[in-house]
């Protein structure tokens, strides 16, 4: 048989692989575009958090209503929901900063998580609930998927505007009567149902790679919004559908052969990134070397702008 | 004879924050056409007031009329300038980008950027001498540009009072004195200026009158007549004795290099 149809078609004969694919396709177009304000607004290791902190919620759910579906994604939407809201309560009713309180009580869901895997009666597997498991995925998840990738699109081209108001400028965007807190709530609210929609194929500690590591990419080649949530959209995409396969063939977890995938890309683009990266950069190096005269050095200044 | 309008009047205005006390019955009228500085040591409410107008804090007492209505059913006549340093100048953004944001309010969510949203973004970049900088990202500025492209994106809302929120903040000498005199151009042109300041001298340069504020307003007026000396010492009188404006650092412990 031809070596390429055995290498990128013949895996989707499998009907779980089809699956697989295909809500990791969604699920990278509307993550990779929520991972682009993420990066933008530094909230990336905040979704880190949040991702790990779901955890407990699948626990319980599992225990209650058995492998439903459904009602594990009711239990991690409100572990994840629990966790942001109780983070935002201790930050603004103690001395804890908003950032400290989400770090401390994600590493107590996640621990309680665990604690309650291990104790319940059941034969899941921990490490597919961790790193993903393209063999589970059921026609449930591709539906659950399809629902959130287009929820979040259409509320991210509604809001277009609000949104990039909120990620560039929030005091202006509360000064000219945008409601920054909603906005801000919502956007937390769409990365829990991406990051729960994703578990299946990315599990509950790598699914946010799926929207970060694009989003990083596309920050070290662009330089719009709009044009940086696209490509980053496309990267999530290209990165899904690398990794499913190379987790067919190497018998990885997909959610690691993702990452892995998408990891590649990121790592290529510092280096060769022609405005920041590393190559760039020490191309530049005489000029870093020999600040301007006044004021710090700003490599990428080639031709400084008239007057000033 | 010729009596000013008030297009900015606090009635009465006290806002607080749980149990501190921002602005204390503060009553003030800002004419049109006026640009009005707003000063006073740090904590002492300039912030709080810009916000106040804007609608963004809620006064406990007293109200505040922008024309003949309240600030939150008017934000399209109002352009807040918030500090530079408050946003990410590495933003994958242009110039162009920035300034259209400007639009935006009046936009909402549905209407498209129309001929008249371009011809408005054209002109604010025209009048800040920004049109060659257009499509250059806004991470290749220096400060005095950073600074232009938030006061064309005000420009670019079409707002009859702008509040700038100390647009003087790290900017050096070059960059302030060109920021002085676009101020006193639109001084010149009858466009009303609330600005926050902290620099006595600026102030005087850039505009025409004054508030001093401690919480509680000190003197509003004329500019001249609001920063004498006894006035000033007022506001800024900490418990430590008097503070004067021609040496301000008197009575506290600094070192004297005499030749």
């Amino acid at each position: 048989m031809n070596p390429l149809h055995e290498w990128f078609i013949a895996p989707f004969e499998y009907g779980f692989m089809q699956r697989g694919l295909l809500s990791a396709l969604l699920l990278g177009l509307s993550g990779g575009m929520l991972g682009t304000v993420l990066v933008l607004r530094r909230l990336t290791l905040m979704g880190d958090a949040l991702s790990h902190s779901l955890l407990p919620g699948l626990a319980l759910a599992w225990w209650f209503f058995g492998s439903s579906p459904l009602a594990l994604f009711a239990g991690a939407l409100l572990a994840g929901l629990l966790t942001a809201l109780g983070s935002a309560l201790v930050s603004r009713l103690t001395r804890v900063k908003e950032d400290a309180a989400f770090a401390a009580l994600f590493i107590l869901f996640f621990a309680g998580g665990i604690a309650l895997l291990g104790k319940l009666p059941t034969q899941i597997n921990l490490s597919h609930i961790l790193f993903g498991h393209v063999l589970g995925a059921g026609p449930g998840d591709v539906r659950r998927a399809a629902v959130v990738s287009a929820l979040t699109l259409v509320a991210l081209l509604v809001f277009r505007r609000r949104v990039l108001l909120e990620t560039f400028d929030p005091v202006f965007h509360r000064a000219t009567g945008g409601r920054g807190g909603i906005v801000h709530g919502a956007f937390l609210m769409l990365t829990v149902l991406n990051l729960v929609a994703a578990l299946q194929t990315m599990g509950v500690v790598l699914a946010l790679g799926l929207f970060i590591l694009p989003a990083v990419t596309a920050y070290l080649w662009c330089e719009n919004f709009l044009r940086m949530m696209l490509l980053s959209a496309a990267i999530a995409v290209g990165g899904a559908l690398i990794g499913i396969l190379m987790s067919f063939h190497a018998g990885l977890p997909s959610g690691a052969a993702i990452v892995l995938s998408l990891g590649t890309v990121f790592v290529a683009s510092i280096f060769l990134s022609p405005h920041h990266g590393m190559l760039a950069r020490l191309r530049r190096s005489p000029q870093l070397r020999h600040p301007a005269a006044h004021g710090p050095a700003k490599p990428h200044h080639h031709h400084h702008p008239h007057h000033e | 004879m010729y009596a000013p309008h008030h297009i900015l009047r606090f009635r009465d205005v006290t806002v607080r924050f749980g149990r501190n006390v921002a602005l204390d019955h503060v009553s003030v009228d800002i004419p049109c056409g006026s640009a009005t500085a707003i000063l006073g040591p740090n904590g002492a409410g300039k912030t709080t007031l810009l916000r106040a107008i804007l609608g963004w804090h809620m006064p406990g007492e007293g109200e505040i009329l922008l024309g003949d209505s309240h600030p939150q059913h008017a934000l399209p006549r109002l352009a807040y300038v918030p500090q530079r340093q408050t946003v990410d100048w590495d933003f994958p953004i242009t110039v162009r980008g920035v300034v259209e944001q400007g639009r935006y309010p009046a936009l909402g969510l549905w209407r498209r950027f129309g001929a008249r949203d371009h011809a408005a973004v054209d002109a604010a970049l025209t009048e800040l001498e920004l049109t060659d900088l257009a499509d250059r990202p806004i991470r290749a500025l220096s400060g005095g540009q950073q600074q232009r492209v938030f006061l064309a994106r005000a420009v670019a809302q079409g707002a009859d009072i702008f509040l700038l929120d100390e647009p003087f903040a790290g900017l050096d000498l070059v960059a302030s004195e060109e920021l002085a005199h676009l101020l006193r151009t639109w001084r010149a042109q009858g466009r009303t200026v609330v600005a926050a300041l902290h620099d006595f001298a600026l102030a005087e340069q850039t505009c025409n009158r004054g508030v001093l504020l401690a919480t509680r307003v000190i003197a509003s007026g004329v500019i001249a007549d609001v920063l004498t000396p006894a006035n000033i010492d007022r506001a800024f009188r900490t418990g430590r004795g008097g503070v004067s404006a021609a040496d301000p650092l008197h009575g506290i412990r600094t070192t004297r290099f005499d030749a």
